[in-house]
């Protein structure tokens, strides 16, 4: 190889490594922003099918721990048909969560299964591996370049499950805002085919940390989409351990 | 007891705007339409009407209480007609007015104490749970069983992906059998032209114990179980009388020591499950038997799947007659399917098949939310079977089931 191609191919290796650095970097301010010790909000969620039937529901939602961490619970607490139904998560940092639903009517919990976590959650656009809470070591990233989304200007990050994880997606586009670090929309892919698209709306501070009040959820697959909008949002509560347990889950 | 509800419930109302404070409940009514008449049964319709209602309240951070009452009545005679409320849970009918929770959790660090009448369920699979002895079933109609409350102290410990699970029931609460003079109970062609008479059930005294060691795995989870007490389901020695006209029998429930485990693992397509009990009895009042379940579950976008066997090994036998309200279910295959159509539409289907070909069950069902508060379900039972078959002697009992349930 002479010496000019040889310089040339160095700098495209160099240009790409600047550029997989940068993808982490901006994902790891991104998770640093919006790290909290404690989550809780009540959500309303409207899921609304392919031909336009709406139904409603209500879950409270609350974690413990930080990302990759966490523990948390997700309980729907209405409408009276499915109230009490509930999700717990337990998330690892080196590899996919725990899951576990409980129906009250069988008054016994049932794991979910990897295999399982593509499945919609009770109805919802949600499939249950959305509602887990990833750390970002569990991903590779690529920049992708800049790109505009609602007059915002975005980070347009590639991501891909590292090798050993299991994910239902095989790859997912991210844009991130750059003036807040925040991820605003994730494009979700199963090989070269869009199947869920997630838009993170609706964005206020609370305790200081960048939140969307608004995400919503679109099942290009059956086209049907979810929109999810929180309240009474806090952070940082106390909460305890052993409140995200099997048997706490049970009670 | 009922006063202790009462002024729970009038305590919770006062505290309805509490923090830690929920409530629910619902109003059902359901009727079957049975294809066929029995020799003990006439009818060819019955109608239920069903009221629960339940209170959680957490009035601090290491307290809940629950509590939750169920009203019924029916067409049919199964629910009994006195308004006394009941606690036990003993009674040959239903009750009409019934205690189904009334519990107080205690928590603190990782120790867990839950006291009063409370639902206890133990086990991993879906068809069968041979190490579930806490959790006696009403089985008035056999193939739609309820699982019943008992009334008891449970301490749990968990250390990590450890549970420890410490269960003492004082007070025994029997498993509920079909009424003689209905058609959920057999009679044979040869008892047909004696009166059959229920002389009264003989509790047993001293109390029940069990422990449960589980443990939570990225790959697997599992739990061994031991059980000291008693089968919830009778055993009985029937009794002629002088002039052969009259057969009575008086249930008792035989001790009963169980060793038991369950596991679940995950696999990258399946899901694997099983679950096995050892019943062993030490005054030989019953037979020694191994209970087993093997199943296997697959989720395919919004259809879920369960396939499985339940299988049976009698080690010993005992010279009295035993209701086999779960070991009938033994030594068959076993399906299930539910499909997801939208978020207030499914699709079901229960299969049993009884390996030798003496029993079928097939169930088709449907059920449909409507806004916020209404379900409507229907189903349809088709049995099928040879009548020295446990399942396979309800042959003329295929019926049609509609429910409206009222949620609120």
């Amino acid at each position: 190889m002479n010496k000019p191609l040889c310089a040339l191919a160095l700098l495209a290796c160099h240009a790409c490594a600047v550029h997989a650095q940068d993808a982490r970097q901006i994902m790891t301010e991104v998770q640093n922003r919006t790290q909290s010790k404690s989550e809780h909000y009540e959500g309303s969620l409207e899921v609304i099918n392919a031909s336009q039937k709406i139904s409603k529901k209500r879950w409270a939602y609350d974690r413990l721990g930080v990302y990759g961490n966490s523990k948390s619970e997700l309980r729907f607490i209405a409408p009276p048909d499915v109230k009490g139904v509930a999700l717990l998560v337990i998330n690892h940092p080196d590899r996919a969560s725990d899951q576990w639903m409980w129906i009250p009517a069988e008054e016994r919990d049932r794991r979910i299964a990897l295999q399982d976590r593509s499945s919609r959650f009770f109805g919802t656009d949600f499939s249950f591996e959305d509602l887990e809470e990833r750390d970002i070591d569990q991903y590779d990233f690529k920049l992708l370049g800049d790109d505009k989304l609602d007059d915002a200007t975005c980070w347009k990050i590639e991501s891909r499950p590292k090798e050993s994880k299991t994910s239902q997606y095989t790859s997912s586009l991210l844009w991130v805002r750059k003036d807040r670090y925040f991820l605003v929309r994730t494009d979700n892919f199963i090989k070269d085919r869009l199947v869920r698209q997630i838009a993170y709306r609706d964005v206020e501070s609370i305790d200081g940390i960048w939140t969307a009040l608004d995400v919503a959820v679109v099942d290009l697959t059956r086209n049907s989409r979810t929109v999810l909008s929180l309240e009474k949002v806090k952070y940082n509560l106390p909460m305890k351990s052993g409140d995200f347990t099997r048997e706490n889950f049970r009670q | 007891m009922s006063k202790l509800l009462v002024a729970f419930v009038w305590a919770a109302g006062f505290t309805a705007h509490a923090q830690g404070f929920s409530q629910r409940g619902f109003m059902e009514m359901s009727g079957n339409i049975y294809t066929q008449t029995v020799p003990n049964d006439s009818a060819y319709g019955t109608g239920e009407a069903l009221f629960g209602y339940e209170l959680k309240w957490q009035p601090k951070p290491w307290l809940i209480l629950n509590a939750s009452l169920e009203a019924r009545i029916d067409t049919h005679h199964q629910d009994s007609r006195s308004l006394q409320v009941d606690w036990e849970d003993r009674s040959l009918q239903r009750p009409a007015l019934s205690i189904r929770q009334l519990s107080a959790v205690l928590k603190r660090d990782n120790l867990t104490m839950t006291l009063g009448k409370q639902f206890i369920r133990w086990g991993e699979t879906d068809f069968l749970n041979p190490t579930d002895r806490f959790a006696p079933k009403d089985l008035l109609t056999i193939v739609d069983q309820e699982v019943l409350p008992v009334t008891a102290v449970r301490l749990t410990y968990t250390h990590g992906n450890n549970a420890l699970n410490f269960v003492w029931q004082p007070l025994f609460t029997p498993g509920r059998i079909p009424l003689v003079n209905q058609r959920w109970t057999f009679v044979p062609e040869a008892f047909s032209q004696f009166d059959v008479q229920n002389i009264g059930s003989k509790f047993p005294g001293r109390s029940s114990f069990g422990v449960r060691w589980s443990r939570t795995s990225a790959g697997y989870e599992w739990s061994l179980s031991y059980y000291d007490g008693f089968n919830y389901l009778p055993s009985s020695i029937p009794s002629f009388d002088a002039t052969l006209t009259r057969v009575s029998f008086s249930p008792f429930y035989p001790a009963l020591r169980l060793y038991g485990g369950d596991l679940a693992i995950p696999l990258s397509q399946l899901t694997l499950k099983g679950e096995a009990a050892y019943y062993t009895s030490p005054t030989n009042q019953q037979d020694e038997y191994l209970l087993y379940v093997l199943q296997l579950e697959r989720q395919i976008h919004d259809l879920r799947l369960i396939f499985g066997y339940a299988g049976e090994v009698v080690t010993a036998h005992a010279e009295t007659l035993q209701f086999a309200g779960e070991r009938g279910f033994a030594r068959a295959v076993f399906g299930h399917a539910l499909y997801t159509l939208d978020s207030n539409r499914t699709l079901t289907l229960d299969v049993f098949v009884r390996q030798n070909g003496g029993s079928a069950l097939l169930r088709p069902g449907y059920s449909h939310s409507f806004g916020e508060h209404w379900r409507a379900t229907v189903s349809f039972t088709w049995l099928s079977g040879d009548p020295n078959d446990f399942l396979g002697r309800y042959y003329r009992n295929s019926f049609a089931t509609a429910e409206l349930r009222y949620s609120f």
